[in-house]
């Protein structure tokens, strides 16, 4: 199958507010991926270029070393390097066989360039989630 | 424009990457290669999308070649930055049905577009979207395998130093094995043979990937190649060299008896 599940990209914050079409849209550029046990799925400090959204699997998450949690089917990571191309925040590690979809922001780019209905939904998006950030 | 074609095909490094047009113009001079396609960056990339069309074209057209399969990444080499690709060239071996096909294509997409590759591209300034060709190729059986420098790595002498063991030639590459090593001076005279220790040979699966052999005994230290092996081997470095140049470095395999090569590049290693 083409792409990953609208469905399952609903859930994601940044993609709340796209209606069935333009999620659509997001959904088909995405291509699975699968990092084996033990894989290093995200390094922290590295520089980031894609999203990814958990089929089946699962991941722990440290950050400094320490343990942060656990990743299971539907969790998702890196939304936010689909824009800023920003540092990785944390490392995950792949602890079992690890399916996703990912998304990078090549593919990403050029869909917000072309589709400004898109990306002032994001923007919004955004902006609410620089608000809680300032609520604390 | 073309997005599969034979290896001898394969001439526009642009769309297929370096490597597949280095297997081209091997095929075109009548090197003895497994056969092979080449795929432009272009289809790989819809094969990862999990496009059916892209898919049914690729399956079509690798099906001459049986399984199973080796399959490598082709870098497409823009503005001289063979270098973004350093550690993201991804052979996979033994793939041995369609699927495992698609699923190779889909990891050699993503380890052109991992975070190290995108972040190292970031660093020498490639904002362009990275792009990855594919060499696909029938995968031997060998009996034995391994490296050649047409030149001395060490001293520079002109003379083929040759390392080698039993099976697939990854055991030799990855250091498995200590190797047989060989010297052969231009006219085929053999100036060196010393056995090495070659405890496990890599194997295909029948279901796809490899394995570890444990070698039999009484092998473990017997030379591999003979003389009049060593000799194909050398003949091979001399074709080798008028094509490309001096100072290769060149894989090779022999498969059902016959010398086949599999890799042939620029040695990086000659002392001054």
């Amino acid at each position: 199958m083409a792409g990953a599940p609208p469905d399952a990209l609903r859930r994601v914050p940044l993609f709340a507010d796209l209606n069935e079409r333009e999620l659509g849209q997001v959904a088909r550029l995405f291509k699975q991926r699968r990092f084996a046990q033990g894989e290093t799925v995200t390094k922290e400090g590295l520089g980031g270029a894609a999203f990814f959204l958990i089929d089946a699997g699962e991941a722990n998450v440290t950050v400094g070393g320490a343990a942060r949690g656990k990743l299971g089917p539907g969790d998702f990571f890196g939304e936010i390097a689909l824009i800023d191309e920003g540092a990785r925040t944390a490392t995950i590690t792949a602890t079992s066989e690890l399916d996703c979809y990912g998304l990078t922001l090549w593919e990403f780019r050029p869909l917000l360039q072309e589709n400004g209905a898109i990306s002032w939904k994001l923007l919004q998006a955004l902006t609410r989630r620089v608000r809680q950030l300032e609520r604390g | 424009m073309k997005e599969i074609v034979p290896l001898e095909k394969a001439r526009e490094e642009s769309v297929f990457g370096a490597k597949a047009v280095g297997l081209g113009e091997a095929a075109r001079s009548g090197l003895p290669l497994p056969p092979g396609v080449a795929l432009a960056g272009p289809i790989v990339e819809a094969v990862a999308s999990g496009e059916e069309e892209a898919i049914r074209k690729v399956a079509k057209s690798v099906a001459p070649l049986g399984t199973p399969l080796a399959v490598r990444s082709s870098a497409v080499d823009e503005d001289g930055a063979e270098a973004s690709f350093a550690g993201q060239h991804l052979t996979l071996l033994n793939i041995a049905s369609e699927d495992a096909l698609n699923d190779a294509l889909r990891e050699i997409w993503w380890s052109a577009n991992s975070d190290s590759a995108i972040t190292y591209r970031q660093r020498v300034g490639l904002f362009t979207r990275p792009s990855v060709g594919v060499v696909v190729q029938a995968l031997l059986d060998p009996e034995t395998a391994g490296v050649m420098f047409t030149q001395n790595p060490i001293t520079g002498a002109d003379e083929r130093v040759v390392e080698a063991s039993w099976g697939l030639g990854e055991a030799v590459v990855a250091g498995l094995v200590i190797p047989d090593h060989f010297r052969v001076a231009r006219d085929g005279t053999v100036l060196e043979r010393i056995a090495g220790r070659k405890q496990v040979a890599i194997r295909s699966r029948p279901d796809g990937g490899t394995f570890e052999e444990q070698v039999a005994p009484e092998l473990v230290e017997q030379l591999c190649l003979d003389d009049g092996k060593l000799g194909e081997l050398n003949d091979l470095a001399t074709r080798c060299e008028a094509v490309y140049g001096a100072g290769r470095d060149i894989e090779w395999a022999f498969a059902g008896g016959q010398l086949y090569l599999l890799q042939c590049r620029a040695v990086t290693r000659v002392a001054s």
